[in-house]
């Protein structure tokens, strides 16, 4: 869920708080992964007056505020749901009214909605946390939710089996502990981060998380270690480069060395592909790590059809005649309501073109670049040089602890990234720190299709080549 | 690729009483433009032909580049990069030559704008293409 409708639901469901419950409708995009489905709040459909019956404790819904909803639905791709409060601490356990209610409305949505999940969750405030429990009427079977991701706002999933689970305290993130506290500690075990990319940057953002317990990581890259890497990435070794071992699996055993209990899920592929999209979609947030313009628009794109928060990273060493004149590093948040890549003219198309051509491609269009120039025209329609941007691994090692750490500032709750797109430079005096003001443009495809996730799959920024290889599971 | 969106912009070029098809062949994709009007019986030419055009990996990232005709077909000596060979492709049963034709990257045509440009709007660019030949 992200900021914008999530507040506006928490506003409605908590209005008639401690004691009393509330409810409204709401729209949701959806996406069938191969291990369930991801569920997106688009749109609340807020209750006007009289919709709901106001001389109770508990939610009675007036038929035309259901009747209207359904008529509605048959003029919108997305699914439908319900969201309501328990009163506060009381844990958002479905009781035998919340029974009724799903068991009737699940079917009678399928008349107006077919084909499209039915969707129910519920909401309360139990000591200080917000939890959340919900349950998906999905061909003919309810599927439970198993975790819930809300943007920057950390979040309890309710579940049968959490009302057994024991947190302990973890000697090891004592420090940690000391300084954020117990609880968010705890947050941090039940969060899961996506790092996308798994160099330089991206190592130094996985050895960070992990060492400071996040539950569960997800690697993705789809390059083996080089020599020339092992400058930059974090727990890579010379016999890496020589076996050319993916740079997902020496992260994943990097971090299994630090801690053996966190979850590590390693895939070699790369955004926007679909086993990718499946995993990470599911995450509490996104880190891109990858200095690619169609990474960072993937991701930009996930942020915005999915919800997934994200926070994208580039670092570049400038310099000539042996001295060095700039050491730049750009952090970049994309959250839901931000501008997308394309608002903020962060990618061009000549180099998206470019990076995704297959490499058959790129080298007919050098030829034919080259056999321009020799004609003494400009080889640029065919292919433009672009130069190596260089790097060394005390800046991806700053770039990737600085991502790690407003993402487990997102995560606990305890601290936000005060910036949209952060710019600072190692060489300027005081960092040289900027953060540009970007606006989005009111045309651009990412202001109407927030949190459609599939269904507006037309409407996606950028597509996987079909000549990738397809994605490995480590 | 993104065939949702693709479909979407045939379906606008189907609207415009044009047809277009998404071929795939070989693992790759093409839209071909049927029937898209020349300027060429003024030459003794059709007044319609064939276009190809492949559709960019990682589309809609990627820009619309290129154009191919028919091999052997009597436009391509007379449009614009016809000369100038761009690869060979085979698909729909015809093999289908690749012009040097770039309207989005310096051809003539505005900077590529995912948000506003697609394979409906690279329909127009093909025509004026057509229409200028020499």
């Amino acid at each position: 869920m992200a900021a914008p409708e999530f507040g506006e639901l928490c506003q409605l469901v908590f209005a008639r708080y401690p004691h009393w419950e509330w409810a409204s409708f709401a729209r949701f995009g959806w996406r069938e992964t191969r291990d369930g489905m991801v569920v997106t709040l688009a749109a609340v459909e807020a209750p006007g007056s009289g919709d709901l019956n106001e001389t109770v404790g508990h939610v009675m819904i007036n038929e035309p505020y259901t009747l209207r909803v359904a008529l509605a639905a048959e003029t919108h791709p997305l699914s439908v749901g319900i969201i309501h409060s328990h009163p506060k601490d009381c844990a958002p356990r479905p009781s035998s009214i919340d029974d009724d209610m799903d068991n009737y409305y699940g079917r009678y949505f399928q008349d107006f909605a077919p084909g499209r999940p039915y969707v129910s969750l519920i909401a309360s405030q139990v000591n200080g946390e917000l939890e959340l429990s919900g349950r998906i009427y999905w061909r003919g079977t309810w599927l439970l939710v198993s975790h819930f991701a809300i943007e920057r706002t950390p979040t309890r999933t309710w579940t049968r089996n959490s009302e057994l689970r024991c947190e302990k305290s973890r000697e090891r993130t004592a420090r940690l502990n000391a300084a954020f506290g117990e609880q968010a500690a705890h947050r941090l075990r039940r969060s899961s981060v996506a790092v996308i990319g798994a160099g330089g940057t991206g190592s130094a953002a996985i050895e960070s998380l992990a060492r400071a317990g996040v539950g569960k990581i997800v690697v993705v890259d789809p390059d083996h270690v080089d020599t020339s890497n092992l400058e930059r990435i974090h727990g890579s070794k010379p016999e890496h480069a020589e076996q050319r071992v993916p740079k997902a699996q020496v992260a994943r055993d990097h971090v299994l060395g630090i801690d053996p209990s966190c979850r590590v899920v390693a895939l070699r592929g790369a955004l926007p592909q679909k086993d990718v999209v499946d995993i990470v979609a599911s995450c509490d947030l996104a880190l891109g790590c990858t200095d690619q313009q169609h990474s960072r628009l993937a991701l930009s794109d996930l942020a915005v059809r999915y919800l997934v928060p994200a926070l994208d990273c580039g670092v570049v060493l400038e310099g000539q005649n042996g001295r060095i004149t700039g050491q730049v590093l750009q952090i970049v948040r994309f959250l839901a309501n931000d501008s997308c890549a394309l608002c903020r003219d962060l990618v061009t198309p000549q180099r998206l073109s470019q990076e995704l051509m297959s490499s058959e491609e790129r080298d007919q269009r050098r030829i034919a670049a080259k056999s321009a120039e020799e004609r003494g025209e400009s080889g640029n329609p065919y292919w433009l040089e672009t130069a190596q941007l260089n790097t060394v691994g005390y800046l991806t090692t700053i770039a990737g602890a600085m991502m790690a750490g407003y993402a487990i500032g997102w995560l606990t709750g305890r601290f936000d990234a005060p910036f949209e797109r952060l710019q600072l430079d190692l060489t300027a005096k005081l960092l040289g720190v900027v953060d540009p003001e970007d606006t989005p443009r009111t045309q651009c495809v990412c202001r109407r299709v927030r949190g459609w996730a599939d269904q507006a799959s037309a409407d996606a920024l950028i597509a996987p080549p079909s000549h990738w290889p397809n994605v490995e599971a480590l | 690729m993104s065939s949702e969106r693709v479909s979407r912009e045939l379906a606008i070029i189907r609207e415009g009483l044009l047809t277009a098809d998404l071929v795939n062949e070989g693992g790759r994709q093409f839209v071909i433009y049927r029937a898209v009007p020349t300027n060429g019986v003024r030459f003794g030419l059709p007044g319609s032909t064939d276009v190809i055009v492949p559709v960019p990996p990682g589309y809609p990232a990627s820009w619309i580049d290129l154009a191919g005709l028919p091999v052997g077909s009597p436009f391509l000596p007379r449009v614009k990069g016809g000369q100038n060979n761009q690869g060979i492709v085979f698909a729909d049963g015809h093999q289908w030559q690749l012009a040097s034709y770039h309207p989005h990257n310096g051809g003539g045509g505005p900077p590529w704008d995912q948000n506003r440009h697609g394979f409906h709007t690279y329909l127009d660019h093909l025509i004026a293409w057509l229409d200028r030949i020499a």
